[in-house]
């Protein structure tokens, strides 16, 4: 990483000097540094004894990516089919005529999709899966590779898949030990009718959207030849197929989202050809050094597996965790670097992860893989400070402050349409906000989400208090001005009971429960406290806006917030004593200041009740939802220091999915339940749950950390994590025995001055940026 | 048993051996000497070609004057041709007419003036014996159809003279009210009260020993096809049938079709040569057959029948229909399969398709002499060694000590299905012999592990270096056992301790307490149980939440089978639970756990 400048440093450093205002995300990229390190196989290997089934690849495919492309491999040892996602190859558009209730448009002409870029097959007649022994393939985390080997006539035949950002290529590596040959055929289709050669096709679509993929293939021993629409190899000792592809799609509101200097099948077509120049193997070990660049900035340990469970494949050993319910340390660790192996695979310098990350097996995704704002696009962004990927944050940084002038103008020209039900009642309207789905170019889709922008910024920054960079925070000011501002414009002064005048949220819907006309909401309540609060810390640090930040601090100050309701005895999500939705509903929106908010803590900050309150809601939310909700859950429980729900509801997620029905699928996909045995990949269940996993060994917020806050009987042997991410600007390792910390290093990265905090007693660190402490001997 | 001295000649030698009785017995009209017995007709599972895959089919060009129109004298003598230049070799040697041949295109029949079945004139121009004798003359045995009963249309107003009996006619032959019978209710029921019933059957039989045909499908058998109780029971016929046959001293072969009653099992093996235990094969669709109608079937349908197919007597899991992917309507793993669990269940191997048109995998299939011998070898049949779960394993021990392994991956998606030796009956290492792909994999320790796609299979032959495994015993019955529920101990006459425990249904719960092994880790449990159907029952150790697995039928109430279950144990005391959740789960005998883990 640090040896070659990153386009994200270049971007960086261009915005600041304010010489470039974006690249497009298909881009020239530089001649990549050559890693001559060997490649080892690293200690992250998960493995199972099927290819998959190409009708199911959704769940079984097994996914590659380089952050602006991705692809799910099916390993059939005869027939190896890669689904190619672009990141950016999204239908629709700014989507700015609203629908008659003064509602967005949610389809997938005008709002739009993300879709498929490509199907690459590559078939090898001879090794047809049922005349093959000893398959097996394996995802390396540790070097983003997925491999596949099998023994055909006594030959052993192997095969690599892995996406490369350095070279901006996905590669297939086929090779063989025992005088093998390979002969079959690349085929390379595009998923929306294009014609094309055997080598490379281009298209566009009706939002001006200009895209295009090439492959190129070659090998030693045999013959390769383009033959009619497909590629022809025969008799070849090895075999290496490299295929790119991209779109014209540029982060630029002002430019419409495109440049329409990119011809992205010529720059498709340059960098195969540039890949081509080089050795698979070579490609293969200046891939893998990148990807563990990245991966090695965290570790984790849960406890040692049973020899029994290491001998089962991924699938046999999920299946093994549930019917016994025996804990697996060593599976429920895997998943979570599982989580951050789909991080670095799919959030670098482009577009972030929607719904779907870059994981597709067809153009029609449920809720078109877009970027919602209730929770999913957070979720999936949860995980990457706390788990030593905080570089892969930056994605959906620049994904907000590019919409940010769209968001605006469509806020601005829209959202008092007299037929939106959620407009503001004072009549006015400022800054910025979003709807519940959006996309790369603009647009905003289904219903207003007034409070969107509130959570939006609250991921923001936390990525700040994460991080302590001042850029991000520069970067991120406007769109936290922006929703103070439009929040200013909204919100009501009504008068409680006692007496008290207090300052609501105008008519509004929490998340997809409940009235979709209550004002006082306690998600839009808590979540613009929180706005308020961090914009005026903001404020301060960049020694802007004083007399502003002044006036929002006091707004913050009138802001209801929430009691617990004397009917039911949980924090009231509506401003209402009444149960007006289902008990156990999927979102926890009143709890936002449980998780991932902290104003509701387990410490005596908070009111007894108010706890209380939020625990009974929790509780009688249940236990059992959808792999998000879950994930959700076990955070919520994690921050109450109640470990064993916490690391249940982990367990959950971990429950393989059978018919659809919530849980992991084979290749570890989170699937949520549809109904009528459709089970649909939702990725952001795949990083809340890591999240869950790390905040019950670290609790972090800025100037405070408590070590192994939540950690379940099924860990406490013995564990350790490094590089984990605590808010406040420090770095923890830390290490467990017994149920007790042995010993937590700490590292500031910006950070000062905390405590640190195990059982009842807590110490103070003061550091230096880059400095650290390590400490020992703490008492129960 | 086959006579020795038959068992030891080749199976070429043996056909023209056959061969040349038959012709002979032609030559001489109607032969009574030469009666042989089921035994030597049946010797082993019959092989060769229907004409009903292709008559069924609404695939393009088949049947263009109407349904079942594809089966004509020009279709069958084609057939023949090509029966006997690809196929013969491997051991296909009959050539079954199967129904219609006595019906118009409009499927109106025609009778004698004896109220038998005679050959339409449009389809069968030459006559039914010209057809077999061009079988014949091909070195190959021909094959007739007819159904149950007195067809409605051979009535003729009870008047028509039944051949060859003095004094009989059709009235005499079935009950004064006319009830029907068989699976489609096109006949009356033959009363064989009445003397002249058999002599009805003795005519059917007559004409076709004396056409030369040397098998006879009988359809619309019940109790089966469809159809219970007495207007149905059709044994009496089966019964006459095997008597008629015997009558003309020629050696026919009776085979009963359609999903014959597992209850009257001792019937058909004793009145006939082989029985169709399911339903048609056929898809009756635009392909010849497909996987979910109803080839699938035959995992959970066959293993009952196991153990009552043997020499003179065979499970029939009707048409073999694997010769070409684009009429067959299957993938190329669904083709494998298919053939796989015919060879291992030693079922009839006759093929329903257009052998002119064989694809290259499809003779693949249909000619591999390692498969074939599967089939056709003096071993026993295969039987689920694993339950009936989407990935099973099915195996029989061989004669000389190997034995034939079946892996199966009924799921949709590729799987990796695992054989462990334990459950086969030994441990340690042994060799495998993959017999599609004709290679030897190698030494293996404990089991095979192989990757199968969707609806895949694989067919070894394993030969065992290492030795039996130990175990401990546990009767389900023991009084240390917990029963919740409904579960109760009751009387089993083959269960070892003659009890088990049954009525595991709706919340019934069988829990073996106190189940030692000293060292934890997954052991192969052996379950004996007795299942009349094929049933679920989740399998726990301890505090998981187990697995569900199905257990394949037993065929009856009666019987008790054996399967191996994974389940994951601790060092020391463990429980194991059979629990029949919602549902009904089957009775269990006992467990045998085994010293070792996996």
């Amino acid at each position: 990483m640090d040896n070659h400048p990153s386009r994200r440093g270049f971007l960086a450093l261009a915005a600041a000097t304010g010489a470039l205002a974006s690249l497009p995300s298909f881009t020239a990229s530089a001649a990549p540094v050559r890693s001559t390190e060997p490649l080892v196989a690293s200690r992250h290997q998960l493995w199972w004894q099927a290819p998959a089934d190409e009708r199911s690849m959704i769940t079984q495919g097994l996914p590659v990516g380089n952050g602006r492309i991705g692809a799910l491999a099916s390993n059939d040892s005869g027939r190896e089919l890669l689904l190619v996602t672009d990141a950016t190859l999204w239908t629709g558009g700014l989507n700015d005529t609203l629908d008659s209730d003064g509602q967005f448009p949610y389809g997938r002409a005008d709002f739009g999709s993300l879709t498929l870029l490509a199907r690459l097959a590559v078939e090898i007649p001879d090794h047809d899966l049922g005349a093959v022994s000893d398959y097996r393939r394996t995802l390396d985390l540790g070097n983003g590779v997925v491999t596949a080997s099998y023994v055909r006539s006594g030959v052993t035949y192997r095969r690599e898949v892995f996406a490369s950002r350095p070279d901006d290529v996905i590669v297939l590596h086929f090779s063989q030990d025992g005088g093998g040959r390979y002969t079959g055929t690349v085929t390379l289709e595009g998923t929306h009718g294009e014609t094309g050669t055997a080598e490379s096709f281009a298209g566009s679509f009706a939002n001006g959207l200009k895209y295009g993929a090439a492959v190129r293939a070659y090998g030693s021993g045999g013959s390769v030849r383009v033959t009619g629409s497909h590629i022809t190899f025969t008799d070849c000792r090895e075999l290496t197929v490299v295929l790119s592809g991209g779109t014209d799609y540029a982060p630029d509101a002002a430019a419409h989202y495109r440049d329409p200097s990119v011809d992205p099948v010529a720059l498709a077509r340059t960098k195969v050809k540039a890949a081509a120049r080089h050795s698979a193997d070579s490609l293969l070990r200046t891939h893998a050094a990148d990807h563990r660049a990245l991966f090695g900035q965290f570790d984790l340990s849960l406890g040692t597996s049973t020899a029994d469970q290491r001998e089962l494949d991924t699938w046999a050993r999920l299946r093994a965790r549930a019917d016994t319910g025996d804990p697996d340390p060593e599976l429920e660790a895997a998943y979570a670097q599982f989580g951050r192996y789909l991080m670095i695979a799919g959030s670098r310098d482009g577009l972030p992860m929607g719904l779907q990350g870059l994981w597709l097996d067809g153009n029609d995704p449920d809720w078109m893989g877009d970027y919602h704002t209730d929770i999913n696009v957070q979720m999936n962004y949860w995980m990457s400070d706390r788990l030593g990927l905080s570089q892969c944050f930056d994605a959906f940084t620049d994904y907000c402050v590019d919409q940010l002038p769209a968001w605006t103008d469509l806020t601005q020209r829209l959202f008092q349409d007299s037929r939106n039900r959620y407009r503001n009642s004072t009549g006015k309207v400022a800054g910025w906000t979003v709807a519940y789905s959006t996309n790369p170019n603009g647009g905003l889709g289904w219903w207003w989400h007034p409070t969107g922008n509130a959570w939006l910024c609250q991921s923001l920054w936390e990525h700040y208090e994460f991080t302590r960079s001042r850029a991000h925070l520069e970067k991120i000011y406007p769109l936290l001005k922006g929703a103070v501002e439009f929040w200013e414009a909204r919100l009501l002064t009504t008068t409680l009971d006692d007496g008290r005048e207090v300052l609501i949220a105008d008519h509004d819907w929490s998340p997809e429960h409940g009235p979709q006309d209550a004002r006082g909401n306690t998600y839009s309540q808590e979540l613009v406290w929180l706005l308020f609060g961090n914009f005026r810390t903001a404020a301060a640090e960049l020694k802007r806006d004083a007399g502003y930040a002044g006036t929002v601090g006091k707004l913050r100050d009138r802001l209801y917030l929430p009691v617990v309701s004397p009917k039911t005895g949980w924090l009231e999500e509506w401003m209402s004593p009444d149960n007006l939705g289902e008990t156990t509903h999927r979102h926890l929106s009143p709890l936002i200041n449980l998780f991932p908010g902290d104003r509701i803590r387990p410490d005596d900050s908070t009111p007894k009740d108010v706890l209380a309150g939020a625990t009974a809601l929790l509780t009688a939310r249940g236990m059992d939802s959808y792999g998000w909700s879950n994930a959700w859950r076990s955070l919520c429980w994690a921050r109450l220091k109640n470990a064993e729900n916490a690391y249940q509801l982990v367990v959950n997620n971990l429950k393989p999915s059978a018919n659809g029905s919530n849980g992991s699928a084979s290749n570890l996909f989170d699937i949520m339940d549809m109904g009528g045995g459709r089970g649909i990949f939702q990725i952001d269940a795949n990083f809340g749950t890591p999240t869950a996993v790390l905040e019950m060994l670290l609790y972090s917020r800025p100037g405070h950390l408590e070590l192994l806050p939540a950690l379940p009987g099924a860990w406490a042997a013995s564990g350790s994590v490094t590089g984990a991410g605590a808010r406040g600007g420090f770095v923890v390792d830390l290490r467990w025995r017994d149920g007790r910390p042995t010993e937590a290093r700490i590292r500031s990265v910006g950070g000062r001055t905390t405590t640190v905090a195990y059982g009842g007693t807590s110490r103070t660190v003061t550091l230096k940026p880059g400095q650290s402490v390590t400490l020992k001997d703490f008492a129960r | 048993m086959r006579s020795p001295s038959t068992s030891a000649l080749p199976v070429r030698g043996l056909r023209t051996v056959l061969v040349l009785a038959m012709t002979a017995a032609f030559a001489a009209a109607v032969p009574a000497a030469q009666a042989q017995t089921p035994e030597q007709i049946a010797a082993k599972p019959y092989m060769g070609w229907s004409s009903w895959s292709m008559q069924s089919s609404k695939y393009p060009g088949l049947n263009d004057k109407g349904d079942y129109s594809y089966l004509t004298e020009a279709n069958v003598l084609k057939q023949t041709d090509a029966l006997a230049s690809k196929l013969k070799k491997y051991g296909y040697d009959y050539v079954n007419i199967d129904a219609g041949w006595w019906m118009d295109w409009n499927w109106k029949q025609g009778y004698d003036q004896y109220g038998r079945q005679k050959a339409d004139p449009a389809r069968f121009p030459s006559g039914m014996k010209a057809v077999a004798d061009h079988i014949h003359a091909k070195g190959l045995k021909a094959g007739i159809y007819l159904p149950a009963g007195l067809e409605k249309g051979a009535y003729g107003d009870g008047t028509t003279p039944v051949w060859n009996a003095e004094g009989c006619t059709t009235a005499d032959i079935v009950y004064p009210d006319l009830r029907t019978t068989n699976g489609w209710d096109s006949s009356y029921k033959l009363d064989f009260d009445k003397p002249c019933a058999q002599k009805y059957i003795d005519s059917q039989a007559q004409l076709i020993a004396g056409w030369g045909y040397d098998f006879l499908k009988l359809d619309g058998v019940g109790p089966g096809s469809g159809k219970s109780g007495d207007q149905y029971d059709n044994v009496a016929d089966v019964a006459a049938w095997h008597k008629a046959i015997s009558a003309t001293g020629r050696p026919i072969h009776l085979e009963a079709s359609w999903s014959l009653d597992f209850g009257h099992a001792a019937d058909w093996q004793k009145y006939t040569n082989g029985w169709r235990i399911d339903t048609d094969v056929e898809c009756y669709c635009n392909t010849l057959v497909s996987w979910e109608n109803s080839v699938d079937d035959r995992w959970d349908d066959t293993p009952a029948w196991t153990g009552k197919a043997g020499p003179g007597g065979w499970n029939d899991l009707d048409s073999l229909d694997v010769g070409n992917g684009a009429m067959d309507g299957l993938t190329k793993a669904e083709r494998q399969s298919y053939a796989t669990l015919w060879a291992v269940a030693k079922s009839p191997l006759f093929t329903g398709d257009d052998i002119t048109k064989l694809d290259d995998y499809g003779v693949s299939l249909l000619t591999n002499r390692e498969v074939i011998a599967v089939d056709q070898s003096d071993n026993p049949p295969a039987r689920p060694v694993t339950p009936s779960d989407p990935q099973q394993v099915w195996a029989a021990k061989n004669a000389d000590g190997t034995y034939t392994v079946a892996l199966f991956n009924l799921a949709d998606s590729p799987s990796a299905v695992t054989a462990d030796w334990t459950a086969l009956g030994f441990t340690g290492k042994a060799s495998v012999r993959d017999l599609w792909n004709h290679e030897n994999l190698g030494s293996h320790q404990n089991k095979i592990t192989e990757a199968l796609p969707a609806h895949g299979s694989r067919l070894f032959t394993v030969t065992p270096k290492g030795s039996a495994p130990a175990y401990t015993g546990y009767e389900a019955e023991a009084s240390g056992n917990t029963l919740s529920g409904n579960a109760s101990v009751a009387g089993c006459d083959a269960c070892s301790g003659q009890q088990k425990v049954g009525n595991l249904y709706q919340g019934g719960k069988l829990t073996f307490n106190n189940v030692v092994v000293d060292k934890a880790g997954t052991y192969l449990v052996k379950v004996a149980y007795v299942s009349g159907d094929s049933r679920p029952a989740t399998v726990a150790a301890n505090s998981g939440g187990g697995t569900s697995h199905k257990f394949p039928s037993t065929g009856d109430w009666g019987t008790v089978a054996t399967v191996s279950v994974p389940v994951t144990l601790k060092a020391g005391a463990n429980t194991i639970s059979f629990d029949s959740g919602s549902g009904y789960a089957p009775d269990i005998d006992r467990i045998d756990v085994p010293k070792s883990p996996r």
